[in-house]
């Protein structure tokens, strides 16, 4: 079984170390969800294990090699990443924009063939796009370009699967098809991480919950031992008292 | 789909801009008889060798550096925009424009044209990649290029940089044949155009075009954040790096041919993104066809008009330009994208 692993990193930026020996797992078939407060360093840690972001201690491993020895496509074909915004300032059409997903498939100066279209086609049915998917991204809202980030990521067909925020922005009916599209996956055989301050939505889904704090991850393990009252008061200061008593369980309105 | 019908009626307009172009366009007083010309290959009267010298070693040849230095222009201004991910760059606005200026001008200045042909293009690609590397550190922030600092940054090069080569043009004022000449080739023109002039236009445009071609999905991907581009597997500062050298190439080649001609790789790849949108794989051959068909028209223009006008190809392309940057200007206060 792969793995994608984030070994005791440490990260600066500027004259801040965002990250401490933080260490995490992204394993094929499970579904993590990684949470912590505003600026604890979850995009941060993202950005470090899609090799986007300079390390300054620790490694990062895809198949047990460090990140760095791998091709920039190889990379790109194993490990998928979903920004927080779609951010280009020209009028790309949601299909182009998805079809941005099949580049790391092909060497340089080689046209989309008919299994790249095909992979689009499945990508933007998984996000239920396809009614707006020919327009400019521009025009779109919010929730659909995040759709068609996720659709970009899907199209790669890459075995782990790393999203930033993916349910900012998203009405509730699509957050939730976009949990049951994850967990899919995962089940499937993808490893899939979600940084999210959504934890009533995704920890119901998840495999394992873990929690940055201080740098590192400070709590990690299925979800109703991670989201101990006493872990939610350490890493987020809030007592989760009679309200949050079955909340890891079930998933509540 | 929109792709294909803009290409099947730009190459013809192209062609028919040339041919009008062969046709109408004067060199100074004189109109060489075209028609004659032609009836002359069949057999019938000879023309005049001297209309024959002027079709064949002053016409020709301008027609084709601007053809290719069109082409040059837009394609640079259609990479620069994607690279630096901000719609106003461009060889112009950045500085790419003036730094090669400069190097034409001190090359023509001490004398360096007399090394050979290319002198005059390396020094302006020297200059080029020198101003342009500048702007890519001074406006760079957090990995981006946000309008305002490019512009600032572009903004505060060119004024330095024109400042320089006035500098240079004064300095050289005793030797009145060399400013006459800087000062001549900077307000930009075809005029006097020969063959070797021809050959390093096209032989530019082929080259850097051939570089930048297999990087067209590339220059799609970097027009997204630099994390997206890197996850999708590209190394982002290296082929930007890459595609500047190449925009770079195409500017100084051009430049170093006609002067400072403004606003083409500004406004052409805006209007091919109009026509066709901004999936590289279709914008960079329909902004190179957009731009020689813009810069065979308004030369073509500036043949035709009076004499007397003595109408100068930079002034021309600047009409047609500021206006369209106004345009970009008004639709960015009503809170558009650009």
């Amino acid at each position: 079984m792969n793995e994608l692993v984030a070994a005791d990193l440490l990260v600066a930026l500027g004259n801040r170390q965002v990250l401490r020996r933080a260490t995490l797992a992204v394993r094929q078939q499970r579904m993590t969800l990684l949470a912590g407060r505003n600026g604890a360093g979850k995009s941060t840690l993202l950005r470090a294990m899609i090799g986007a972001c300079a390390v300054d201690r620790g490694l990062v491993l895809l198949e047990g090699q460090p990140l760095a020895v791998w091709l920039g496509r190889e990379r790109a074909r194993r490990v998928a990443f979903v920004p927080q915004s779609i951010d280009t300032p020209f009028e790309f059409t949601g299909r182009e924009i998805v079809a941005m997903g099949r580049y790391p498939h092909h060497a340089a100066g080689e046209d989309l063939d008919a299994s790249d279209l095909a992979a689009i086609e499945r990508a933007i049915t998984a996000v239920d796009a396809a009614a707006f998917v020919d327009r400019p991204v521009p025009t779109l809202s919010g929730g659909e370009q995040r759709r068609i980030a996720v659709a970009r990521a899907l199209a790669t067909e890459a075995e782990f699967l790393l999203l930033d925020e993916p349910t900012a922005n998203l009405d509730l009916e699509h957050a939730l098809q976009l949990v049951t599209l994850l967990r899919r996956l995962a089940n499937s055989g993808a490893g899939v991480l979600v940084a999210s301050h959504d934890l009533n939505l995704f920890a119901p889904h998840c495999d394992e919950v873990a929690l940055l704090h201080d740098g590192r991850v400070a709590v990690e393990g299925p979800p109703a031992v991670a989201l101990a009252e006493a872990n939610v008061r350490m890493v987020f200061g809030v007592a989760s008292g009679a309200a949050t008593g079955a909340f890891p369980r079930d998933f509540r309105l | 789909m929109i792709a294909r019908r803009a290409g099947r009626w730009l190459t013809p307009l192209l062609a028919l801009f040339a041919v009008l172009y062969l046709v109408l366009a004067r060199e100074g007083p004189g109109v060489v008889a075209f028609g004659e010309w032609v009836v002359s290959w069949f057999g019938g009267a000879a023309i005049d060798p001297i209309d024959r010298f002027l079709f064949m070693n002053v016409r020709l040849p301008r027609l084709l550096v601007a053809a290719f230095g069109g082409a040059s222009l837009a394609l640079a201004g259609a990479v620069m925009q994607a690279t630096f991910r901000n719609p106003l760059a461009s060889p112009d606005l950045v500085g790419t424009a003036a730094g090669a200026a400069l190097g034409g001008a001190l090359a023509i200045v001490a004398n360096m044209t007399e090394l050979g042909v290319v002198a005059a293009p390396v020094a302006s690609l020297v200059g080029a990649l020198g101003t342009t590397a500048l702007v890519f550190v001074l406006a760079r922030s957090h990995g981006r290029f946000a309008v305002a600092t490019l512009l600032l940054a572009g903004i505060a090069l060119n004024t330095l940089v024109g400042a320089i080569t006035s500098f240079v043009v004064t300095l050289s004022f005793e030797n009145y044949t060399a400013s006459s000449r800087v000062l001549f080739w900077l307000m930009g023109g075809l005029e006097a155009r020969n063959w070797e002039h021809a050959a390093i236009t096209a032989v530019g445009f082929a080259l850097f075009a051939a570089m930048l071609v297999p990087r067209r999905r590339e220059l799609d991907l970097l027009t997204l954040h630099d994390d997206t581009a890197h996850s999708l597997g590209v190394d982002a500062p290296r082929v930007r790096r890459w595609l500047v050298l190449c925009a770079c190439g195409l500017t100084a080649t051009t430049v170093s041919n006609t002067g400072g001609i403004a606003f083409v790789g500004l406004v052409v790849p805006h209007l091919a993104r109009l026509l066709v949108g901004p999936s590289h794989r279709v914008l960079l051959p329909v902004s190179a066809l957009l731009g020689a068909l813009l810069l065979v028209a308004s030369d073509l223009a500036c043949s035709l008009a009076p004499p007397q006008m003595s109408l100068r190809l930079g002034v021309v392309t600047a009409f047609l330009g500021a206006p369209y940057f106004l345009f970009l200007l008004a639709r960015c206060r009503r809170g558009e994208a650009l």
